[in-house]
């Protein structure tokens, strides 16, 4: 079976290598190991976890494995150091961390402190933590020692950023609806929170009104202006007089939210995850947005030239093959729920795909049931095909939160989803041993080490592809660290980091197959595990 | 319509039989306590959980929430009715509505307490499919209003009226289970439909995955309550298809053009006040309950005249949309943004989103003449009322001099927002009145 897969996944690449506009991608092959990984995590409870369920990938170990956090809804969180090793099965090992709180929705790494050790933001049903990470995964409350004002909602998103000239980041925490309310919750949003540095800590969060139950939030530079905004996707199962939301936000300035008169058009969806990337290489983000039975793809509306951009969008999803509203395999009649959502170059062939985590809410009767996880590979002509039942990744269970990494360091995404209910499940990709790829990690010498808010730019062919680094997006998690593309069959690639604060620095001739950290002023470093 | 006012007289004449028979069984009944504030909060609160669930159940469509409106209110009404002199069943008038049960002679029972558990299990069925907020909201509220219900009443009489409410609500039930609207699937989008050809069709208007296909195309085919059929108030054909400009369908289609591009900032206002998007709204019918809940608050109207207009306006509303839908999908006409595009501006958007259903009539239209023709029989033709549906949306509210007033603003809001022509407009506006003469007709009490 695998040889076929290769033999097909050969024949497409030599497709894509003439440049045959929509051809059949190569279908990876993702081998499930939920049973062997030693994960035992499960997102439990009711009402008040219907939402969230999140995953965090990111290095605690130092040693390049990214290691795994899972949120656990009313049950305990679980952490989970990474033991695989490079190109084997995936492994990991349930290690006491100081993260396995209770009544945890989601969380995102980063480092807060910019001391090389990630920290972690847990959001919960009820008060935020701050996690300042001490190294070798372990982790202590840093609300006190950082001045972050955890609060007392239900926090179901998260984005960061590094506002100029702060030693702290920026944060954006997502609340959902006041969950005091029971007979008439509708229209009980509760706000909206940005937590600014003040100096090494965090100033009072600051209300972002009006909030419309948000479940997904990403600073993102969507006009290449230099300074992110805040995208937030909205619940409109609870709002009232709300719609998806755009922020800008500049250092020292009041939020800024932009409107029709910006030339944002309304649009009012069930929001659930926001999954950014440049899929038509013109420099500026496409956003991919779930939902209930239509999900969105948007794309910039193009400036006159010589104009900025403002926030218009039109909808490709349709035209893309990527609206997603049904199941496309079993039950196929009741529209779909999507949740978390990651753009992400699954076959190594220099093309974004798509994976969307799906579950019913709980078993409203209305939506599928057996509503299977989407894997949407991109075709050469921009369209998407379905692939996750042929790549095997296309579970059935409750899904919500999901992270995309590369765990056993081969070169390949590998792929942890988080389920209501049920164990968490993990799929190692065995796929294609033909496609090349290389993986970058930026680092800058002092504040915001991770370069949160640069690009990551990679020349393949005619064609410059581009990464945002970004906190945020997705349903209640991420992943920080190597950041992954797909190089086809392309054996070396010019690369080079457009810092946060836009200065780009050279472009370097990277060899295909390897791991490079690219430290701002010296360049890259070809990086190997042990 | 021929043929309407031979039933009408018909049906009248039975009901004056009906009215005669309740009149001497609610007589040999004791009358149950007075209770008016804690009858009313009952009423109150799950019509007010309604009107939300409505918005918050993927279902709830249009069409799917006037069934849920009627359904409710002719129970909320046979509950009350039951235990009053001088008010008729509407079994024997309502298509297939046998004698609901009757409430023992001699026995007393609260109407608090028979409204409790007759609406509360009408409103646990038809919302059966809500999200588990809204399961959360329906047990949370069933708690509370069965603890204001239950409040100083005797525990026997509580039960027994709890019983009857019970037996009462399955009743209604088992008669709504069979009218052809009880199972809705997939949002009510049909997983196998064939386009009609040709260009005077409707084709899909938006690029959501789910609406490649028309909205409930067999929903005109139900059973209606007050009229005999969905055919009943059929329309003429709608102005011939033709992109000859100077033609007639061209001069409809290029008005809507042309009025978009003129919009003023109250016509603006005016569509969007009325746009009532499912999901994000009560929806149109949803819309008029509200209004016909705001005038029975201003005129803090008794129980039993709150009944008989929940009734009313229910059923008027669901009949309409029969009506209408049947239409609908006998005319299944090209909506105004496919044809614009077509034939006039490549480019054009109108303001508001284009329901994915065939044009013509109008859906609101129809079912606004519907809702003010049933509202002013019951509050007269000058009735003036401010319209606060949307306050909670942040939409001001509006003034109407009457219920006329707002249906034509509604019907004429649909122009505005480009998304009927003019014709679908008046005639709907024609078909609801024709519709609401039905419902008017209906006997439920003596009045002066």
């Amino acid at each position: 079976m695998n040889r076929l897969l290769l033999a097909m996944a050969s024949a497409a690449i030599a497709v894509l290598a003439n440049g045959v506009a929509g051809a059949e991608p190569a279908v990876p092959s993702f081998v499930e190991e939920t049973a062997s990984d030693g994960i035992s995590t499960v997102y439990s409870g009711e009402w008040e976890f219907m939402v969230g369920g999140g995953a965090a990938a990111f290095d605690c170990s130092g040693d390049g494995f990214p290691d795994l956090f899972l949120a656990g809804g009313a049950s305990h969180a679980g952490f989970y150091r990474n033991i695989s090793r490079q190109g084997g099965e995936l492994r990991f090992e349930k290690q006491a961390s100081g993260l396995e709180l209770e009544a945890v929705t989601g969380a995102y790494a980063l480092d807060i402190d910019s001391d090389g050790i990630k920290d972690l933001v847990l959001l919960r049903v009820g008060e935020n933590v701050v996690m300042r990470g001490r190294g070798n995964c372990r982790f202590e409350r840093a609300n006190e020692m950082w001045g972050f004002d955890g609060g007392d909602a239900w926090s179901t998103a998260l984005a960061a950023t590094w506002e100029d000239g702060a030693d702290f980041p920026a944060i954006a925490v997502g609340n959902y609806i006041d969950r005091r309310e029971e007979g008439f919750p509708w229209g009980s949003c509760t706000d909206n929170w940005l937590h600014r540095a003040e100096g090494a800590r965090f100033a009072a969060p600051m209300p972002l009104k009006p909030s419309h139950c948000a479940l997904s939030m990403l600073f993102t530079d969507w006009n290449r202006s230099g300074t992110p905004s805040l995208r937030v996707s909205n619940d409109r199962e609870y709002y009232k007089g709300g719609q998806e939301q755009l922020w800008r936000i500049e250092a020292g300035a009041e939020p800024y939210l932009y409107s029709a008169a910006d030339g944002w058009e309304r649009l009012r969806i069930w929001g659930m995850g926001i999954a950014g990337y440049d899929l038509n290489f013109d420099g500026y983000q496409e956003y991919f947005l779930t939902s209930m039975a239509d999900n969105k793809l948007q794309t910039l509306t193009k400036p006159t030239p010589g104009t900025s951009p403002g926030p218009a969008y039109t909808d490709a999803a349709f035209a893309k093959g990527v609206t997603a509203h049904r199941p496309y395999a079993g039950e196929n009649v009741k529209p779909s729920t999507a949740w978390h959502a990651q753009f992400e170059d699954m076959n190594n062939d220099g093309l974004a795909d798509l994976f969307i985590a799906k579950g019913n809410v709980a078993a409203m009767p209305d939506f599928a049931m057996e509503d299977p996880n989407n894997l949407l590979l991109q075709k050469t002509d921009g369209s998407f095909a379905e692939a996750g039942d042929r790549a095997g990744i296309g579970s059935t269970a409750i899904s919500r939160g999901a992270v995309i990494a590369d765990f056993n360091l081969d070169g390949m995404l590998d792929l942890a989803v988080v389920n209501r209910w049920v164990e968490a499940q993990l799929w190692r990709n065995t796929g294609l041993d033909n496609a090349n790829w290389i993986q970058i990690r930026p680092l800058q010498p002092r504040r915001n080490r991770d370069a949160i808010g640069g690009w990551i730019e990679v020349k393949r062919g005619d064609v410059v592809m581009r990464r945002e680094i970004t906190v945020g997006g997705g349903h209640a998690g991420g992943h920080l660290g190597w950041w992954h593309f797909g190089l086809g069959g392309q054996t070396e690639a010019q690369t080079r980091i457009v810092w946060p604060d836009g200065e780009a620095g050279a472009w370097e001739e990277l060899r295909a197959g390897h791991f490079y950290t690219i430290e701002r002023g010296r360049g890259a470093a070809r990086w190997q595990p042990g | 319509m021929a043929g309407i006012i031979v039933r009408i007289a018909f049906r009248a004449a039975a009901c004056r039989l009906i009215l005669a028979i309740a009149t001497v069984t609610a007589a040999l009944a004791a009358p149950a306590q007075s209770a008016e504030p804690r009858n009313l909060e009952v009423l109150g609160t799950w019509y007010r959980l309604a009107l939300e669930l409505v918005r918050h159940t993927p279902t709830y469509s249009p069409p799917v929430a006037s069934r849920a409106f009627a359904y409710l209110g002719v129970t909320a009404y046979e509950t009350v009715a039951s235990g009053r002199d001088g008010f008729a069943t509407l079994a024997g008038q309502l298509n297939g509505l046998t004698p609901p049960p009757v409430r023992e002679p001699g026995r007393d029972y609260d109407d608090a307490m028979a409204l409790q558990a007759s609406v509360s299990l009408l409103m646990e069925s038809l919302f059966a499919n809500t999200g588990p907020t809204g399961q959360r909201a329906i047990d949370a509220i069933a708690r509370k209003l069965d603890a204001v219900a239950r409040a100083g009443v005797d525990p026997d009489i509580a039960d027994r009226s709890t019983a009857y409410g019970q037996a009462l609500g399955e009743h209604m039930l088992a008669w709504a289970a069979q009218d052809g609207g009880a199972v809705v699937e997939n949002m009510g989008f049909p997983f196998r439909y064939e386009l009609k050809p040709g260009p005077e069709h409707w084709v899909p208007t938006s690029t959501i995955g789910q609406q490649q296909v028309p909205l409930l195309p067999d929903w005109g085919r139900n059973r209606t309550f007050a009229m005999p059929d969905g055919a009943t108030c059929g329309l003429p054909p709608p102005p011939a298809y033709s992109e000859e400009p100077g033609s007639s369908f061209f001069i409809e289609a290029r008005e809507v053009y042309d009025v978009s591009l003129s919009l003023t900032e109250d016509q603006e206002a005016i569509a969007r006040f009325w746009s009532d998007d499912p999901m994000l709204t009560p929806t149109p019918p949803g819309h008029w309950l509200a209004i016909a809940l705001q005038v029975l608050g201003e005129k803090e109207a008794t129980l039993e005249m709150r009944v008989d207009t929940l009734a009313r306006i229910g059923i008027g509303l669901a009949d309409a949309f029969i009506g209408c839908w049947h239409d609908k999908y006998k005319y299944d006409l090209v909506r105004p943004l496919t044809y614009i595009r077509r034939v006039i501006d490549p480019a054009w958007q109108a303001i508001l989103i284009t329901p994915p259903f065939p044009e013509y009539p109008s859906g609101h239209s129809t079912q606004s003449g519907a809702a003010a023709e049933v509202l002013t029989n019951l509050f007269g033709a000058d009735y003036a009322f401010e319209d606060r549906t949307h306050d909670d949306d942040g939409l001001p509210a509006r003034k109407f001099d009457s219920f006329w007033h707002a249906a034509e603003e509604a019907g004429i809001s649909r122009l505005y927002g480009g998304i009927h022509y003019r014709a679908a407009i008046e005639l709907g506006l024609d078909q609801g009145k024709c519709i609401a003469a039905h419902t008017n007709a209906l006997v439920t009490r003596a009045r002066p």
